[in-house]
């Protein structure tokens, strides 16, 4: 095999010309003033200081409890539908899974102009409401709007990690554990559930990276006022044309999800390094 | 016997916890599968609602075949995914291949490298990309796109082979070649038959990803390429069954595609050299489809969405022998920065403040008059404005106003005299839209305040930022961009700022809603043609203006867009005809506080940004 450890040279160059540096780049713009132009450059770190004014760091709080709330939904609904269907036979499991993936693979705009018909004031949902004499609501430019569209769209990122981790552990360990004389909950609790840590984790991660930087869900079913740390880099790129502080917002969007998902692998660490010392006693 | 009727329990227990998890499993699909039903059903709507249905057509269906943006964004989209698969499988592959047994450094920093693809966010990807391709002077088209999705998909393709290639006994390609193969043989016919499995998976993830794409896209491409998901963005405008018509393809398309992957893998993967041939042809097919479409002269124009009738262009486009490569743009401001970027055009059809900015920055060119023989029918009151003394660089294309649209059954005749200021009514929290634009939710700011809308004084400017700031903080009020539209026509709101041109369309649908010029005046608009300095067919482009100039065309595009046509006489014509008693339509010109918005500062410019951003964000 060492015969084709040269054919690695060619992805080398790529990455560093198209994936590297783009990074060197954003990071340059992040330090400097200017404009687009680079012609009159000039170091400064202006660009962040305006993240601390009080509106931008209420976006970037906005934004990120958004995404906590979108990844715990996400994680409630996910975790017991992922349990649930490995309750069923081996190829049931496999169509439903195929029945979870199907909606991935289908364009997020698409979905969520569906649910702009469903969602509107004279949409699907209040005319069904409508049906048992119910008030219509307004749920369009919502918080609401914007989680369900959000969790639709992620939903099945949390769903199929938990369910491999769940589908993987071995069927004699449960048994095991009722045997040695655990009930239900607890068999749920000391084994399905620690063992199917890597999947949830795997699923944080996921859900907690797409859902904090999106921006066309919120625009679309939030309006215009809906700035999330998403749509505030779009809005610096496209309309403002302040190349700087928006790539000074990249930046910060990054360091926030490099900490999360830090975080997350610490976590998922420990666990492993608790469940090795249990073996261990 | 005890233990008899324990099991049974125990029996009808798990049959009724299966019935709840069917239960539960059943309302999650209904969640996932909704919105995807609901398309597909809407798409053979014989309306243009897309909240109710009144019978069944397959008209959308015909549009979309008939629609050449759309059909082109399908090709792109298509083409890029395909070529994008293949470049990043093969580019992938070998890079696995390559690295199982290499260096612990190499190793570590291609994974490294992989994990910033995957795990940063798209739309951080997407404008580092944007900045590498303006910096370098790529023009941004078809070949930016197709390289950052072969950037994005690479690094799936090698986390889906590289499992599969460390499972294969090292030793094996040492074989092969100590029987004779050389080491492209053992790589073609030995080492990669063996990774079919992992191949397979990155084909199918690479294509899909790259198909579906929208932020990288969005941001890497202009000069008139779009994908699918871009035409679906911009078309937000009038949102119309035809976008249904175009999922429920895409989406039926998809589904056969991963349902067949996953029922018939066998089937393909013994087949895989046949697929890969068709598919080799079918590429190339495309490829010289394409090349052959894009013979003779060609004119790129760039306007705003939905904003021509597009049968008008397939005329043009037959009666002068020529191509028009049609882009659009959907605000002023993202034209400007795709243009900055590098994007080229022949003609731009742009608004008032933005044709002045144009000019003032050179980056447009005088109009030979003499080639417009239809100017002479040009409404003489929207000539010679103060953006473009002498229309020099423009020709006029829509005008109309900014105003207010209000549901005569809910709001009261009486309050709208207070003008811009019942958007700040109390009585009507709630219950408002306003526009999803800087300059004019200020316009209106200001002009409630009394002051000119091309103040320069930043006093002015925080005063009328304190009125918004508190409208947002009593009202309630929603920023809606062209969505507006559709939420007014089904009268989902009382009241709406609106242009004249959309107001006259949203009046045309819902006989309840009205449209008046507030008295403390208001923005009069004028959109124009212009030309830019890199326009290579200057000829064709002044044809083009003219065309658009002539009373049919006018007639009909004025029709189909419902803003108010500069050719006078057809204004007048369709205010009697077509657009009788639509107030909208005829927008009162020469208010005494009337304006029209000019150029602003770069430094006032991103002051007004700044608040703006921070009124949204509040």
């Amino acid at each position: 095999m060492k015969h084709y450890n040269k054919l690695v040279r060619p992805y080398l160059i790529w990455s560093v010309l198209i994936i590297l540096v783009p990074i060197i780049m954003i990071i340059l713009y992040s330090f400097t003033t200017g404009g687009n132009a680079l012609v009159n450059i000039s170091f400064t770190l202006k660009n962040f200081t305006r993240i601390g004014e009080p509106i931008y760091l209420e976006v970037l709080k906005k934004s990120l409890i958004l995404g906590l709330i979108s990844v715990s939904i996400c994680l409630v609904i996910g975790y017991i539908l992922a349990y649930f269907i490995t309750r069923f036979s081996d190829s049931v499991q496999d169509l439903l899974i195929l029945l979870v993936t199907i909606p991935m693979w289908i364009n997020t705009l698409l979905r969520t102009y569906a649910w702009i018909s469903l969602l509107s004031d004279n949409g699907l949902i209040n005319s069904f409401l409508g049906l048992f004499g119910l008030d219509a609501h307004t749920f369009m430019y919502t918080d609401f709007a914007v989680i369900i569209g959000l969790v639709s769209d992620i939903l099945p990122f949390m769903v199929i990690p938990i369910h491999t981790s769940i589908r993987k552990i071995d069927p004699s360990l449960i048994e095991a554990a009722h045997d040695l004389g655990a009930d239900k909950f607890m068999t749920f609790r000391k084994v399905i559930l620690k063992m199917s840590i890597p999947g949830v984790i795997n699923g944080v991660m996921m859900t907690f990276l797409l859902s904090i930087s999106t921006f066309v869900i919120p625009k679309l079913l939030g309006g215009g006022q809906y700035m999330l740390v998403g749509n505030l880099i779009e809005n610096q790129f496209i309309s403002v044309g302040d190349w700087n502080f928006g790539s000074a917002l990249s930046i910060i969007l990054t360091l926030i999800i490099l900490i999360g998902l830090t975080l997350m692998k610490r976590f998922d660490r420990e666990e492993k390094e608790e469940a090795v010392d249990g073996a261990k006693k | 016997m005890a233990q008899r009727s324990n099991k049974q329990d125990r029996k009808y227990r798990k049959k009724n916890s299966k019935a709840l998890y069917i239960i539960y499993i059943a309302c999650i699909f209904v969640f996932f599968y909704l919105p995807i039903v609901v398309t597909m059903v809407f798409s053979f709507n014989s309306s243009k609602s897309l909240t109710r249905m009144t019978g069944f057509s397959f008209r959308w269906y015909e549009r979309l075949i008939n629609d050449g943006s759309i059909m082109k964004a399908v090709y792109v989209s298509l083409t890029i995914a395909i070529f994008a698969t293949v470049i990043s499988t093969v580019l992938g592959t070998i890079t696995a291949i390559s690295l199982s047994k290499n260096r612990k450094i190499v190793k570590d920093v291609v994974h490294n490298i992989n994990n910033i693809t995957i795990m940063s966010p798209d739309i951080v990807t997407a404008i580092g990309l944007m900045i590498l391709f303006s910096s370098v002077m790529i023009s941004k088209g078809y070949f930016t796109m197709l390289l950052s999705h072969i950037a994005f998909c690479t690094p799936y393709v090698i986390t889906s082979v590289y499992p599969k290639v460390r499972q294969l006994d090292p030793s094996i390609a040492d074989a092969a070649m100590d029987l004779g193969a050389t080491p492209f043989e053992a790589l073609t016919k030995v080492i990669i038959p063996m990774l079919k499995d992992g191949i397979y998976a990155g084909v199918l993830l690479a294509f899909t990803m790259s198909f579906d794409d929208f932020v990288i896209s969005y941001f890497v491409t202009g000069n008139g390429v779009e994908n699918i998901s871009i035409i679906v963005y911009n078309m937000t405008k009038r949102t119309n069954p035809t976008i249904n018509a175009l999922s429920t393809i895409v989406i039926l398309v998809i589904v056969i595609l991963i349902i067949c992957s996953r029922l018939m893998p066998h089937l393909i993967k013994t087949h895989a050299k046949k697929l890969l041939i068709t598919g080799g042809i079918l590429v190339i097919a495309l490829a010289i489809f394409a090349g052959v479409r894009s013979g003779g002269r060609t004119l790129r124009v760039y306007n705003a969405g939905e904003y021509i009738d597009p049968e008008i262009l397939a005329e043009f486009e037959s009666e002068y022998n020529c191509k028009v490569v049609y882009e659009t743009f959907d605000s002023n401001e993202s034209m400007y920065t795709k243009l900055k970027s590098g994007a080229e055009y022949d003609i731009l059809v742009p608004s008032d403040y933005m044709i002045e900015r144009l000019i003032r920055e050179e980056m447009l060119q005088p109009i030979n008059w003499d080639n417009i023989p239809n100017a002479k029918g040009l409404n003489p009151d929207i000539m010679n404005l103060a953006y473009d003394p002498g229309n020099v660089y423009s020709v006029p294309y829509f005008v109309g106003t900014v105003g207010i649209l209000y549901d005569t059954t809910v709001v009261d005749e009486e309050d709208l005299k207070e003008g811009w200021e019942v958007l700040r009514n109390p009585k009507y929290a709630g219950n408002v839209y306003m526009y999803d634009s800087e300059r004019d939710s200020f316009m209106i700011a200001l002009k409630a305040c009394g002051y000119s809308m091309n103040t320069e004084s930043t006093e002015e400017y925080q005063k009328a930022y304190e009125w918004l700031i508190d409208q947002r903080n009593t009202m309630d009020v929603v920023y809606a961009g062209d969505d507006v539209i559709d939420n007014m026509i089904s009268g989902n709101k009382a009241l709406a700022v609106v242009y004249s041109g959309d107001g006259a369309y949203i009046m045309c649908e819902n006989e309840n809603m009205d449209y008046i010029d507030p008295q403390q005046g208001t923005n009069e608009w004028c959109d124009g043609m212009v030309m830019t300095t890199n326009c290579n067919d200057e000829e064709l482009a002044e044809c083009f203006m003219n065309y658009m100039l002539e009373p049919d065309v006018a007639s009909r595009n004025s029709i189909f867009v419902g803003y108010t046509s500069p050719v006078k006489a057809v204004a007048d014509e369709l205010a009697e005809t077509e657009f009788e008693g639509i107030s909208a339509y005829v927008p009162v010109f020469g208010g005494a506080k009337n304006e029209v918005f000019r150029y602003q500062e770069l430094k006032l410019k991103q002051y007004i940004a700044d608040l703006w951003t921070k009124v949204k964000a509040y």
